[in-house]
């Protein structure tokens, strides 16, 4: 199993640092979710993780390496990444794309083995592609092509997968199924998951753990009961809101806010 | 090929390919066999097979062997060299209308050539073999002060970039040539424009060896680097995320590209559009895996020419039309429409 | 998200009317000025004094006075013109693409010209001048035509990617076949010599063809500047205000290759004027483009006039061609564009 941990990193761009300082661990075999307001710093974060974004101070850590002392195809046999929605190239076959999971693993000139195809057409397999495997990526439905990138990244077989917002673009029954994978995934495989969300209620209802930022600062962290609460939500969205307990999952999820201007939780305190 | 793990539909796609190479090997032997008829001594087929094994007149192996033959071999070579240069740039950028020309290898060679004869004058026999090696220099030379000017510590290399700064930089050069084209005498102004619009005229058998090692090894290095094109061509965060090393390969692959089209340039003049069109045919007929787009890319390249330069010598017999126009007056409209059918 | 940016970065660089009306005055000072040292520098040394004489009070037993009239004062205001003439042209090209990259070079205008001269120079070989600039004029206008339309086929419309590249591949074909013409009837010297753009050549037959057409395409771009404003928020923002945006990129377009055609027929390719003046003066002026036009006349005029001052002295008794000469200042700009673009682009 791989463990991941951000110890007192600061990353950013070169005219603005997003993260002056931040430190947590990845809980291993289970699903990780980071939320925040737009601009707080969670994909800078993912992209640290993710060592697409180089530190500036302190470290990434993977099985207690600093990451970027690994080789770049060794830290991808142990962590994909799904990257917020990427456009494969035109004419490009689901099986494809899907082949290119194997990167890693392949040396040299070598195709692809038989091993190779048998982490294929299982990620094709547990992604519902079987019938689609043999048209071009481009002409999916945004379901389908989020399903074939998924795919690609399982069979690159990883105990960590990093995803992007991995439901943007999606109606509400595709994000639905496209959370549900990534449980199973968890469930059955004991995948570590970390990924971005923007909606606090599936991060909720589908995550362990939740990571909650602001202005590149984790403001809270813990199980979504710890973190949802309304004194949470209204230091990190500056919003004032009403939970309830989910009737399908009981986790804690946000039924309306109002915005903090005529915010009765101000007035509280 | 009996591996029977692979998937049927990998196996028909793999037979589809191994067609298509075929079909194009078949018709860029019938090329080079029309292209031998073509000129003011017309040879039959049956005339030029007879001379290949040796049955022919003294006058028309010397026609063949030494001016035909050169020539139609460094034209497929050339055609070659750009085709697979062009097809690592679009895979590198993810810019299906990236040419070597945006380099500005072209631009760049010409500039030193210009400067050669701007200050030897008329080239005689001697300096002839020496210019291939300063066009050589040029167009790296200018790839590389591209390649700088677009580069930003923290972005890297963005295609939007490149282009524009290679289009700004080729108006520079294009500058300083017209400065230098006034004050040029006719005679040797005339080389520099037929150097200019791309020929292989000239051509003898120490141009086809110049530049043989160049696809001989470059090629078959690209080809041996098609999966990481592969991921390259997903976009940066799929690649590094499949462990790609993007910032080096892409380097690498970008010098072989330089390589690749510098030497072709080099020895046949300007000549673009091959390295645009090569790559995007490919693409429709076998997809997007560069395992088979490059030797296909290659093979189209070369038909692309051998054909171009066939025409350049036949419709306006027995004026010569540089290949290099030839190329630029097929090669731009199919541009144009590329460029009008593409999304934003 | 960018649009909206973008609408906010104009806000704030809102337009600044005092700050125009004094570019504008300063820009007319500068440019009378630079005409008339202009006009005194060359072979024969001749003072400001004369000059204003000659201009005023022609007298014409005077060798100087004959000089400035024939030689140096048409070409000087044919400079001018050309400059004024660009530097509108790639306004409104700017503003109406809401395209940072917008030059009548770019557009294939040039090569469009080069083309109609080469086949007129190979096949109707002798023909008078005014036939000439007529042919390259037309090549111009197949030129722009034939970039702006194909770039505009494409879904999405037309990208400062797209128009570059169009521009290019436009550029790539009339240049191979104005190459082929100049190769096979050996035309190609004469041809790089009206390529390689000169005022030199200009007297006052020529400017009598020219003027008219540059003042209806100066009046008529300030007659549409209001509009242009509008259209460079947007084309939605420009409908939602009741304007009819395809009557005005029509009149627009017909004045851009008015202005950038009969300057390129008369003087030749000119690059980059088009490309840095609207560039410089929006910084100056802001985005309206009420004050951006004026301005962009006389800063068009004064940089031209200038180069044309430099062209003629940097290697003396020999020119260098002004086109290659403002080249040289707006390679480097075009390429502080391409850096800084990678977002705003």
């Amino acid at each position: 199993m791989s463990e991941l941990a951000v110890d007192q990193v600061a990353v950013g761009y070169p005219e603005a640092r997003v993260i002056n300082n931040l430190s947590v661990t990845v809980p291993e075999k289970q699903i990780t979710s980071i939320i925040g307001p737009n601009g707080c710093g969670k994909s800078t974060l993912l992209k640290a993780i993710a060592r697409v974004l180089k530190t500036e101070k302190g470290s990434v850590y993977l099985d207690g390496h600093m990451i970027h002392q690994w080789k770049t195809k060794d830290v991808a046999k142990k962590m994909a990444i799904l990257p917020q929605s990427s456009d494969a190239p035109p004419g490009l076959t689901v099986f494809e794309l899907v082949s290119y999971g194997r990167f890693p693993h392949q040396k040299g000139l070598t195709g692809l083995k038989r091993s190779d195809y048998k982490f294929i057409d299982w990620a094709i397999e547990v992604t519902g592609l079987s019938d689609l495997k043999e048209r071009p990526v481009d002409e999916l439905s945004g379901g389908q092509r989020q399903r074939v990138w998924i795919a690609m990244s399982l069979a690159q077989d990883t105990d960590i997968l990093i995803l992007d917002e991995p439901t943007t673009y999606l109606d509400m029954a595709h994000q639905l199924e496209i959370l549900r994978l990534l449980k199973n995934l968890n469930i059955e495989q004991e995948r570590t998951i970390v990924m971005v969300l923007h909606d606090l209620n599936h991060a909720s209802r589908f995550s362990h753990n939740m990571l909650a930022m602001k202005d590149g600062d984790l403001l809270v962290e813990g199980t979504p009961e710890r973190v949802m609460t309304r004194e949470n939500l209204f230091n990190v969205f500056d919003i004032d809101a009403q939970l309830m307990s989910c009737p399908f999952s009981k986790h804690p999820i946000c039924l309306a806010y109002d915005l903090c201007g005529e915010c009765k939780f101000k007035q509280e305190q | 090929m009996t591996n029977p793990y692979i998937p049927l539909g990998q196996k028909r796609q793999m037979r589809k390919v191994l067609a298509i190479i075929v079909l194009l090997l078949i018709l860029i032997i019938s090329a080079i066999i029309i292209s031998m008829n073509v000129g003011e001594i017309r040879l039959s087929p049956w005339r030029v097979l007879q001379t290949f094994i040796g049955l022919g007149t003294a006058d028309e192996s010397l026609i063949l062997f030494d001016f035909r033959l050169p020539r139609i071999v460094l034209s497929v070579l050339t055609g070659m060299g750009l085709a697979v240069s062009g097809c690592i740039l679009q895979g590198i950028s993810r810019n299906a209308l990236a040419d070597p020309g945006i380099l500005g290898i072209n631009a760049g060679a010409g500039l030193v050539v210009m400067l050669f004869i701007f200050f030897y004058s008329a080239p005689t026999d001697a300096p002839v073999f020496f210019l291939p090696v300063l066009a050589l220099f040029g167009a790296g030379a200018t790839a590389l002060v591209i390649y700088t000017l677009a580069f930003k510590q923290a972005e890297g290399i963005s295609p939007t970039r490149l282009v524009l700064t290679g289009v700004a930089v080729q108006a520079g050069i294009s500058a300083a040539m017209i400065v230098m084209t006034l004050q040029l005498s006719p005679e040797d102004y005339q080389f520099v424009a037929v150097w200019m619009a791309g020929s292989v005229w000239g051509s003898n058998w120490s141009y086809v060896l110049a530049l043989l090692p160049w696809i001989l090894i470059l090629v078959p290095y690209a080809m041996s680097k098609s999966s990481v094109l592969n991921t390259l061509n997903l976009g940066d965060m799929p690649a590094i995320g499949l462990g790609a090393s993007i910032e080096k390969e892409r380097r690498i692959l970008l010098a072989a590209a330089v390589g690749l089209a510098g030497a072709s340039v080099a020895v046949s003049g300007s000549i673009g559009f091959v390295g645009l069109i090569g790559p995007h045919l490919a693409r429709q007929l076998v997809g997007s895996k560069h395992q088979y787009v490059i030797p296909v890319t290659a093979l189209l390249g070369g038909l692309l020419l051998v054909v171009a330069d066939t025409l350049g010598r036949w419709i306006m017999q027995p004026t010569e039309i540089p290949v290099g126009i030839v190329v630029a007056v097929i090669g731009a409209p199919y541009f144009l429409y590329l460029l009008a059918r593409s999304r934003a | 998200m960018k649009a909206k940016n973008m609408t906010l970065d104009r806000e704030n660089k809102r337009s600044q009317p005092l700050v125009a009306v004094i570019v504008l005055i300063a820009g007319v000072i500068a440019l009378l000025f630079s005409i008339g040292f202009s006009i005194t520098v060359g072979a024969a040394d001749i003072d400001l004094e004369t000059v204003w004489q000659a201009i005023f009070f022609y007298n014409n037993d005077l060798t100087n006075h004959q000089i400035i009239h024939e030689l140096r004062f048409p070409r000087v205001l044919g400079a001018a013109l050309v400059g004024a003439g660009f530097s509108v042209a790639g306004s409104i090209m700017q503003g109406m693409t809401r395209n940072p990259l917008g030059d009548p070079g770019i557009l294939g205008l040039n090569a469009g010209a080069t083309f109609m001269l080469a086949v007129s120079f190979a096949f109707i070989p002798g023909l008078s001048y005014i036939y000439i600039v007529l042919f390259s004029f037309v090549g111009a206008g197949i030129g722009a035509g034939l970039v702006y339309g194909i770039g505009s086929l494409a879904k999405g419309g037309l990208t400062p990617m797209r128009l570059v590249l169009a521009g290019a591949a436009v550029t790539a074909l009339l240049t191979a076949l104005s190459e082929g013409i100049a190769i096979y009837f050996h035309i190609g010297q004469d041809l790089a010599y009206w390529t390689a753009g000169g005022v030199s050549g200009t007297d006052w037959f020529n400017l009598k063809i020219l003027a008219p057409w540059m003042f209806v395409g100066f009046i008529g771009s300030i007659l549409l500047s209001k509009s242009i404003t509008l259209l460079s928020l947007g084309d939605n923002v420009a409908v939602g205000l009741g304007q009819r945006t395809g009557v005005i990129k029509f009149f627009g377009a017909v004045i851009v290759l008015i202005l950038a055609g009969a300057s390129v027929s008369v003087v030749g390719a000119v690059g980059f004027v088009g490309l840095i003046v609207p560039h410089i003066t929006r910084y100056l002026v802001g985005y309206d483009y009420r004050w951006i036009i004026p301005n962009a006349i006389v800063l068009g005029a004064l940089l031209v006039v200038l180069s044309d001052l430099a062209a003629r002295n940097v290697n003396p008794p020999q020119e260098t061609p002004i086109g290659a000469l403002i080249a040289l200042i707006g390679v480097p700009f075009f390429l502080y564009l391409a850096r800084k673009g990678g977002k705003e682009l």
